[in-house]
C-alpha cells in the first residue's frame, strides 16, 4: 500500500507541475481552447457528484451554467456590482435554483427527473432568449474583465491560472465529499434508496443535496465562463450542450470525478480536432456513449480495474484463498439490565393496510415488550411483511396507529423511525451492491444529519477525524461479526448466508433498540440457522428488542419467547411458542388437515 | 368566447401530433419500462423522411408516409437491438444509451438534409372551412382523422391479435412472460419498431403545420412526453387525453404569454408532476420491500 501512495503522490506532483507550466507551451488560441476545457471539467465534475455519486439524474446542468453565467453578466452590466461580488451572487442565485430544481426529484425519479429537469433547462433557454435584461437572442456582451490585484486577468494565460487553482480545489472538495461521509451516503441513496432509508439516511435532504452540489459547480463554472469570454448568449446553454456534457460524464466515468474530469478534457479535445466537421463529431460521440452504455458502464474510469481484473485473472487466481467467514464473537452479557415489565417498546393498534381490493391487513394489534425476541409467524401471503412494511414506515396504513418507545410514529419516514432506535433487514437483502462490506456497515454507523454537511465547509478536519472514527468502529462491528476477510469485496461477491449476515451486522450498526428481522434464516443452512439464533440471542442480551419474521419453525420455537400468528391479515393466535403450537387455529392455518409438525418449512 | 374557442381549436390539431408522439413513449414504457428519450430525434427523421419522399420523390402524401413510417420502424429496431443487453437491468443506462442515439439521429439528420429547415405544403385544399363562426383548417381534420385511425388500430392489436397480448403480458411480467414462452426480445422489438412507426406518422403529419427543421422533434418529443406523462405514462387513453390537453394548453400558453409560453408550459408541466406523479389515468405502483 505504502509505494503505491507515494506512487500516486509522485504523480499528482507531476501532474501538478505539468498544468503549471502548460500555459508556456501553448498558443494564444491553445490556452483559449485550455481554459473553455476547465470550465467543462468544473461542470462536469458538478453533474458527477449529483448523477454518478448521488443518482440523480440531473439534465438541468447546462441551465445552473446559464444561470451563474447570466447572473454574472446581469449584475456587472446592468447593476454596476464588481465582478468578484457579482460572481458571490450569481453562485448563490445558482445554488437557490439547484433547490428548485430539486424539488421535483422529491416527488419523481429516474426518467421522470430526467424529463422535468430537461423540461426546466428548456424553460430557461426559452426565458434568456426573451427577457429584455438578459438581452434576448443577442445575449449580453461586454461583461468587464476581474480585477485582482497585481493580475491582468484580460491576459487568457493569467486567467488560466486562476481558473486552474479554482479547478483544483473544487476538485478536491468533490473527492472529499465522495471519499467520506456525505459521498458514502449519496451513493448508498444511488444504489438503494429504500434501503438508505431505513438506515437512517435522509433521503430528500440528500436529494436536494446532490442537486445543490450540482448546481454550485454549475455556477462557478458559468462564473469563469463569463469572466473568461465576457460574453453571454442563449445557444451556449443549449440542451446540445447539456448531452455533450452528459457524454463527457458518461464516456469519462460518472461514478469516478476524476473519470469525468478525463472525459471532459478528452471529448472536448476531440470535438476540437473536428471542428471543422462539427456533425462527424457529434455522431462520434453519441455513438461512443451508446457503445460505453452497452460496453463499459463505468466509462473510462472503470477501464484501469479491468485490466487490473484481467491480469490478475491471468496470473492465477491460486495466490489468494477464498476469503473465510470468521465466528461470530457474542456481546458482552448486558441482561443484569431490566427488561422485564414496563411500557411495550412497539404497539401496533388496530393497523389495516388495503391495497385496492385486498385487505393485507385487518385490524392487527399486538404489542411488545422491551427485551423480548417476538416471533410472527404465518403463511405465505398473511401480510407479515406487510406488517414490518407499516411499521418500518414504508407503507402508510389505511387505518390504525403505530406507537414506538412512547410515541405515536404511524407514517412516519423511514429514516426518522431509523434515527429514533428501529432497524430492520429485508426478506430479499438490501445491501448496496456498488458499496463494500465496510462501506454498507459505516452508512449505518453514520446517525449524523445530512443537514449537518455545511460543517464539510468550514471543519473539514473534523469531517476526516469523524469518518476515521467510523471506520475504526465500523472494524469492530466486523470482527465481532467474523466479516473482517470480506471487508473490502462487494457483497455481491459474497455466499448467500454470509450477506445475510452482513445485513444483520449493518441492522445492528444502527444501534437500535427495536430490530426487525425479515425471515433472517431463509437461505441458510441447519448450521447457519444455529449460528443465527446465537447471534440473536446475543444482539438481544445487550437490550435490544427484536422482532423477526420466520418460517423455520425450529428456529422460531427456540429462540422466540412469544409468537403472533397471521393468517390472511388477522392476528389468530399469539402465546408461547408451546401455547401456540397446540392452538387448533393455528394448526388449522398452517397444516390444513395435516397433523405433522412443521418443524421443516422453510421459505 | 369566440377567442376562447378557436384557441381551443388552434391546439386540438397539434394536441392531437402530441398525442401520437405520446403513444409512442407509452407503447414503449409499458412494454419495457422505458423511456424512449431519441423517440423525438426519431420524429424529425421522420419528418424529413416523409417530405423529401413528398417533395422531391413527388411521391403521393400518403404513400410518402408509409415509406417513411417504414424506415423508421427499422431506426427503432436498430435501437432495441443495441440495448437490449441492458433491458430488465439497468434502466438509468438504458436512458443515457437512448440519449446517445438521440445525439446520432440528430447529428445524421443535419448531416443528410442540413441545418435549415423546409416548408412542407399542405397535401389538401388551404381554404379553411367555417363552422359556427369558428375558422377549421381542413388539414386539421386530416390529422384527427389520421390520429384516431391509428390510435383504433394500435389498440385493435394490442388487444386482438396473439401479438398484441403477448405484448401485453410482457408489460405484466416479463419473467412469467418468457416462463409461457414469450421471446421478451422480439415482443420489445416491436414495440421499439411500433413505437418508431408512430413517431414517423407524427413527424410526416406535423410537416405542413410547423416548419420542418432539426430542432422539431426535441420539442415535439419533450412535450409528447409531457403529454404521457400528464395522462399517466403507460396508458393508451391517458397518452391520447394528454396530448390534447398539452396541445391545448401550449396554444393557450401563446396566446397569453407569447415568446414565454415554452416556459410557462414546462413550469405548468412541473407543477402536475409533482402533485400527481402518476398523472390522470396512472397507476400507483406499490414499491415492495
Amino acid at each position: 500500500m505504502r509505494p503505491r501512495v507515494r506512487l500516486s503522490l509522485g504523480f499528482l506532483f507531476l501532474l501538478a507541475a505539468g498544468l503549471w507550466f502548460l500555459p508556456y507551451g501553448l498558443s494564444s488560441y491553445a490556452i483559449h481552447v485550455a481554459n473553455v476545457i476547465i470550465v467543462f471539467a468544473v461542470l462536469a465534475v458538478g453533474l458527477g457528484l449529483c448523477m454518478g455519486v448521488g443518482g440523480q439524474v440531473n439534465l438541468a446542468q447546462v441551465a445552473f451554467f446559464g444561470v451563474g453565467a447570466y447572473a454574472t453578466a446581469i449584475l456587472t452590466t446592468h447593476a454596476g456590482l464588481g465582478f468578484w461580488l457579482s460572481a458571490a451572487i450569481a453562485v448563490a442565485a445558482t445554488a437557490a435554483t439547484g433547490l428548485l430544481v430539486a424539488t421535483p426529484a422529491l416527488r419523481v425519479q429516474s426518467h421522470y427527473l430526467g424529463i422535468v429537469t430537461l423540461g426546466l433547462a428548456l424553460a430557461f433557454t426559452n426565458w434568456v432568449t426573451n427577457a429584455q435584461i438578459a438581452g434576448g437572442a443577442e445575449g449580453i456582451s461586454n461583461i468587464p474583465v476581474p480585477t485582482l490585484p497585481g493580475v491582468d486577468l484580460s491576459s487568457e494565460y493569467l486567467y488560466y491560472y486562476l481558473e486552474l487553482i479554482i479547478f483544483a480545489l473544487a476538485l478536491a472538495f468533490g473527492l472529499f465529499v465522495v471519499r467520506t461521509a456525505l459521498g458514502r451516503r449519496m451513493r448508498a441513496m444511488r444504489d438503494d434508496a429504500l434501503a438508505a432509508g431505513a438506515l437512517g439516511a435522509d433521503v430528500p435532504v440528500l436529494r436536494m443535496t446532490a442537486f445543490l452540489l450540482a448546481s454550485v459547480y454549475g455556477g462557478i463554472g458559468g462564473v469563469l465562463y463569463a469572466g473568461l469570454i465576457r460574453y453571454v448568449a442563449p445557444e451556449s446553454f443549449s440542451i446540445a450542450n447539456m448531452f455533450l456534457l452528459l457524454a463527457m460524464v458518461i464516456i469519462g466515468g460518472r461514478q469516478s470525478l476524476v473519470g469525468c474530469v478525463a472525459g471532459a478534457v478528452g471529448l472536448y479535445l476531440v470535438r476540437e480536432l473536428l471542428v471543422d466537421h462539427p456533425t462527424f463529431a457529434q455522431m462520434g460521440y453519441g455513438s461512443v456513449v451508446v457503445l460505453v452504455v452497452v460496453f463499459a458502464p463505468t466509462g473510462l474510469a472503470g477501464l484501469p480495474p479491468r485490466i487490473r481484473q484481467a491480469i490478475a485473472r491471468r496470473r492465477g487466481r491460486g495466490r489468494e484463498t477464498a476469503a473465510q467467514l470468521a465466528e461470530f464473537r457474542p456481546y458482552p452479557d448486558l441482561s443484569e439490565i431490566s427488561l422485564e415489565g414496563g411500557d411495550p417498546l412497539l404497539s401496533i393498534d388496530g393497523i389495516t393496510k388495503q391495497f385496492r381490493g385486498l385487505k393485507a391487513l385487518d385490524d392487527v394489534s399486538l404489542s411488545v415488550p422491551a427485551g423480548q425476541i417476538r416471533g410472527i409467524v404465518g403463511p405465505n401471503g398473511s401480510g407479515k411483511t406487510t406488517l414490518f412494511n407499516v411499521v418500518s414506515g414504508l407503507y402508510r396504513p389505511t387505518a390504525g396507529r403505530v406507537r414506538f418507545a412512547g410515541a405515536d410514529v404511524t407514517s412516519r419516514p423511514p429514516y426518522r423511525l431509523s434515527r429514533a432506535g428501529m432497524s430492520r433487514t429485508f426478506q430479499n437483502l438490501r445491501l448496496f451492491g456498488d458499496l463494500t462490506v465496510r462501506e454498507n456497515i459505516l452508512v449505518a454507523l453514520d446517525r449524523s444529519r445530512t443537514l449537518s454537511s455545511w460543517r464539510y465547509l468550514i471543519a473539514p478536519l473534523a469531517i476526516v477525524r469523524r469518518d476515521r472514527d467510523l471506520r475504526r468502529r465500523a472494524d469492530e462491528v466486523l470482527d465481532r461479526y467474523g466479516l473482517t476477510a470480506f471487508a473490502a469485496l462487494p457483497p455481491e461477491s459474497l455466499p448467500y448466508g454470509t450477506q445475510r449476515r452482513v445485513e444483520i451486522a449493518r441492522a445492528v450498526a444502527c444501534r437500535p433498540t427495536l430490530l426487525l428481522l425479515d425471515e433472517p434464516a431463509a437461505g441458510l443452512n441447519g448450521d447457519e440457522v444455529r449460528k443465527l439464533g446465537e447471534m440473536v440471542r446475543s444482539i438481544r442480551d445487550t437490550g435490544v428488542t427484536v422482532v423477526l419474521i420466520e418460517h423455520n419453525m425450529g428456529l422460531v420455537m427456540n429462540l422466540c419467547e412469544r409468537i403472533t400468528v397471521l393468517a390472511g391479515g388477522k392476528v389468530i393466535a399469539e402465546g408461547t411458542p408451546a401455547a401456540v403450537a397446540a392452538t387448533p387455529a393455528v394448526i388449522e392455518a398452517y397444516l390444513g388437515d395435516s397433523m405433522d409438525l412443521p418443524s421443516e418449512v422453510t421459505s | 368566447m369566440q377567442v376562447f374557442f378557436q384557441t381551443i381549436v388552434g391546439g386540438v390539431s397539434l394536441g392531437a401530433i402530441y398525442a401520437l408522439v405520446a403513444l409512442g413513449f407509452s407503447l414503449v414504457y409499458r412494454t419495457m419500462g422505458l423511456v424512449n428519450f431519441a423517440h423525438g430525434n426519431v420524429v424529425t427523421v421522420g419528418a424529413y423522411l416523409a417530405s423529401t419522399f413528398y417533395l422531391s420523390a413527388k411521391l403521393p402524401f400518403a404513400i410518402a408516409m408509409v415509406v417513411a413510417i417504414g424506415v423508421t420502424a427499422v431506426i427503432g429496431l436498430v435501437i432495441e437491438r443495441v440495448l437490449r443487453p441492458l433491458e430488465n437491468r439497468d434502466f438509468d443506462l438504458m436512458l443515457i444509451g437512448t440519449i446517445g442515439f438521440g445525439i446520432v439521429l440528430d447529428a445524421l439528420v443535419i448531416m443528410i438534409w442540413g441545418a435549415t429547415g423546409r416548408a412542407v405544403p399542405s397535401p389538401v385544399p388551404a381554404a379553411p372551412l367555417s363552422l359556427f363562426g369558428l375558422r377549421i383548417r381542413t388539414y386539421d381534420l386530416v390529422v384527427l382523422a389520421i390520429a384516431a385511425i391509428a390510435t383504433v388500430l394500435l389498440v385493435l392489436f394490442l388487444s386482438r391479435t396473439k401479438r398484441g397480448t403477448a405484448m401485453q403480458a410482457v408489460a405484466m411480467d416479463h419473467e412469467a412472460a418468457t416462463a409461457v414462452g414469450i421471446h421478451v426480445g422480439r415482443s420489445n422489438a416491436i414495440a421499439f419498431a411500433i413505437g418508431a412507426g408512430l413517431a414517423a406518422l407524427a413527424g410526416g403529419l406535423v410537416g405542413p403545420l410547423l416548419y420542418v427543421n432539426p430542432a422539431l422533434g426535441g420539442t415535439l418529443g419533450i412535450k409528447g412526453f409531457a403529454a404521457a406523462i400528464l395522462g399517466g405514462f403507460g396508458s393508451i387513453p391517458g397518452a391520447i387525453v394528454g396530448g390534447l390537453a398539452i396541445g391545448v394548453l401550449d396554444s393557450f400558453a401563446a396566446g397569453h404569454f407569447q415568446g414565454y409560453s415554452e416556459l410557462v408550459t414546462f413550469l405548468v408541466f412541473t407543477v402536475i408532476i409533482m402533485i400527481r406523479p402518476t398523472g390522470v389515468f396512472g397507476e400507483r405502483t406499490v414499491n415492495r420491500a
